[in-house]
């Protein structure tokens, strides 16, 4: 008790209110999407809507509906398929990688931070031409392994560098120590490093996961099919409509944030101490 | 005998033959190692940028992208891309849309940086809700502000009309005054948490006792602001800035979802051009020339900024 009256300072309830009042207006949108989908199309169709749900007519109907009318669910497991396909290739490239530039001095490594921030200045625009021609000659358009590659490539270069990072904070005389007793490289690698990267590896499947979730780009260009597409693809095919079910759009439009809350909030306090110990210090 | 020879051998040639091999293993293991990321980059990165300047330099109808052999090598695209008046509003739009999104995402993401760097109670919750909107696909986030945005129902010409700042609704989108604003917000909004999430992991970086140093010497907070914070941050600031500049500069999720580049060209930014030279007018050449403009643009923006970068990488 004594310790709870000293800690909690005024000055402390008073930074806790600034920060529910920046919140309420940051996260606003979050509220709005989650309102809007639970209210029928009608009552929002006015000039004054209202701000909270009313009781006696809110709903989970628009989820029911949106779900019937187009393959939400399909279009889930696809990004889904994507996404962990993405980040479990994009994490093993980029822990070899990262333990590379890391633990050896070669010319790679002064090259490898160029192509970091080269590869985030490529208008993905342009890149989509020339990668829809290489798919479409492989025979691999409307195939999910394409979508994969593309998103792996566009997230190793930063993953890799973040994984630097990791490396870099673990002492060598660790793995020294376990190669004077015998060990190979990879078998140190893989016994010795690994273990100790795990913060390094959650947050490189973070944000890898975001990444390739979020893509619509790609996507949209290499899967012409509807069955084939991802969430990302599927709500941006009913934004341009002429009369836009807005409740259902919504509905959609949470159901396709949800996984990745679930993932951010679970790997968020992973992602503070990464990106401390990670490419972008000080 | 035999072994006498050996012994020598070893003893004169041995070791530096035998550091030299181990070296050159540690070679080779170095590049296996990285060979997935090379290969990963290479494959995907540099060969359709090859692709790309190749097809810049096409003239003719391109019908077929996967033998650019056979159409005649020309400046032309160039010619017509440089000399048309079009470009110059392109490049600007993405300024102020590269501008307009990185100033209020800093100042919004420093904020919260230095407030989730307070001891508060409730902070554990406050800090994943506050970078949510990071893990937000971009078109959910285009969605929710299309509607959000609409014209005659969206919510923040409601709230706006309600605290009197306009009086009749505007058509934020459709209109070509507005359009840019519009979709700077929702750009805005998905940006800045990855400026608070690199600004809070450089604030835990500082050590407690150089502000403690400061306010034994007097340092109010604003002092301690200037002096010991500031300077923590200027490095990691600068490399956050820089890495979501050019991110940003050739961004599409936003714009195209909502307004496509309209009202009147408003918001055609150079990624959207390229996109609607390619895909709406099939004019291949002229895109991916714009393409190849837009990256070298994005080029020098990195040289200059280049001095900020190599500290904040190292």
């Amino acid at each position: 008790m004594s310790t709870l009256t000293r800690k909690r300072t005024p000055q402390q309830w008073g930074l806790l209110a600034i920060s529910i009042a920046v919140l309420t207006v940051l996260l606003f949108p979050v509220y709005w999407m989650v309102m809007t989908s639970v209210v029928p199309s009608r009552e929002l169709l006015t000039s004054s809507p209202p701000l909270v749900p009313p009781a006696d007519s809110a709903s989970f109907d628009a989820y029911g509906e949106v779900l019937e009318s187009r393959p939400i669910g399909l279009w889930l497991w696809n990004s889904t398929l994507v996404t962990l396909g993405t980040a479990l290739i994009s994490i093993v490239i980029s822990t070899l990688g990262g333990y590379s530039l890391s633990r050896f001095r070669t010319k790679a490594q002064q090259a490898m931070g160029f192509t970091l921030l080269f590869s985030r200045m490529l208008p993905g625009t342009l890149l989509i031409i020339p990668v829809f021609v290489i798919f479409a000659s492989a025979g691999m358009i409307n195939n999910l392994w394409s979508v994969i590659l593309v998103n792996v490539a566009a997230t190793v270069p930063f993953t890799t560098w973040l994984m630097k990072g990791f490396v870099d904070g673990i002492p060598s005389e660790i793995e020294e120590a376990a190669m004077i007793d015998g060990c190979g490289r990879l078998r140190t690698l893989w016994q010795v490093i690994v273990p100790l990267l795990r913060p390094g590896l959650a947050t490189t499947f973070t944000y890898a996961c975001i990444l390739a979730w979020g893509d619509f780009l790609f996507a949209r260009t290499l899967m012409p099919n509807p069955s084939d597409w991802t969430i990302t693809v599927g709500i941006a095919s009913f934004i341009g409509e002429f009369s836009v079910d807005w409740s259902g759009l919504m509905a959609a439009g949470i159901m396709s944030m949800v996984p990745m809350l679930i993932l951010f909030v679970f790997l968020e306090p992973f992602l503070v101490k990464g990106m401390a110990s990670g490419s972008v210090k000080g | 005998m035999t072994t006498d020879v050996g012994l020598t051998d070893v003893r004169t040639q041995g070791p530096p033959k035998r550091r030299r091999t181990r070296a050159q293993r540690d070679r080779l293991f170095a590049y296996g190692m990285l060979t997935p990321t090379l290969a990963a980059v290479g494959l995907l990165m540099a060969y359709p940028i090859y692709i790309a300047i190749n097809l810049s330099f096409r003239g003719g109808e391109i019908a077929d992208l996967q033998n650019l052999g056979q159409y005649p090598l020309t400046l032309g695209n160039y010619v017509d891309v440089i000399t048309d008046p079009k470009l110059l509003g392109d490049i600007w739009r993405s300024i102020v849309y590269t501008v307009g999104v990185v100033v209020p995402a800093f100042a919004i993401g420093l904020g919260l940086a230095l407030l989730l760097n307070k001891t508060f109670p409730g902070k554990r919750i406050v800090r994943p809700l506050a970078l949510l909107p990071w893990a937000v696909p971009g078109v959910a986030v285009a969605a929710a502000f299309s509607w959000m945005l609409d014209g005659s129902f969206g919510v923040i010409n409601y709230l706006l009309r309600s605290v009197g700042l306009i009086d009749a609704n505007v058509a934020w989108l459709a209109n070509a005054d507005t359009a840019m604003t519009a979709v700077i917000i929702p750009t805005v909004w998905k940006f800045y948490p990855f400026f608070t999430l690199v600004l809070v992991a450089a604030l835990q970086a500082i050590p407690s006792d150089q502000y403690e140093a400061a306010r034994i010497d007097g340092a109010g907070p604003w002092q301690q602001f200037r002096y010991v914070t500031w300077p923590a941050l200027r490095a990691p600031s600068a490399l956050a800035i820089v890495i979501t500049g050019v991110g940003v500069f050739r961004e599409f999720d936003f714009i195209f979802p909502l307004t496509g580049g309209g009202p009147d060209d408003a918001t055609t930014t150079l990624a959207v051009r390229i996109y609607n030279e390619a895909f709406e007018y099939f004019t291949f050449g002229a895109s991916a020339a714009i393409g190849v403009v837009t990256m070298v643009i994005a080029g020098a923006l990195l040289l200059a900024a280049g001095r900020s970068v190599r500290e904040g990488m190292n």
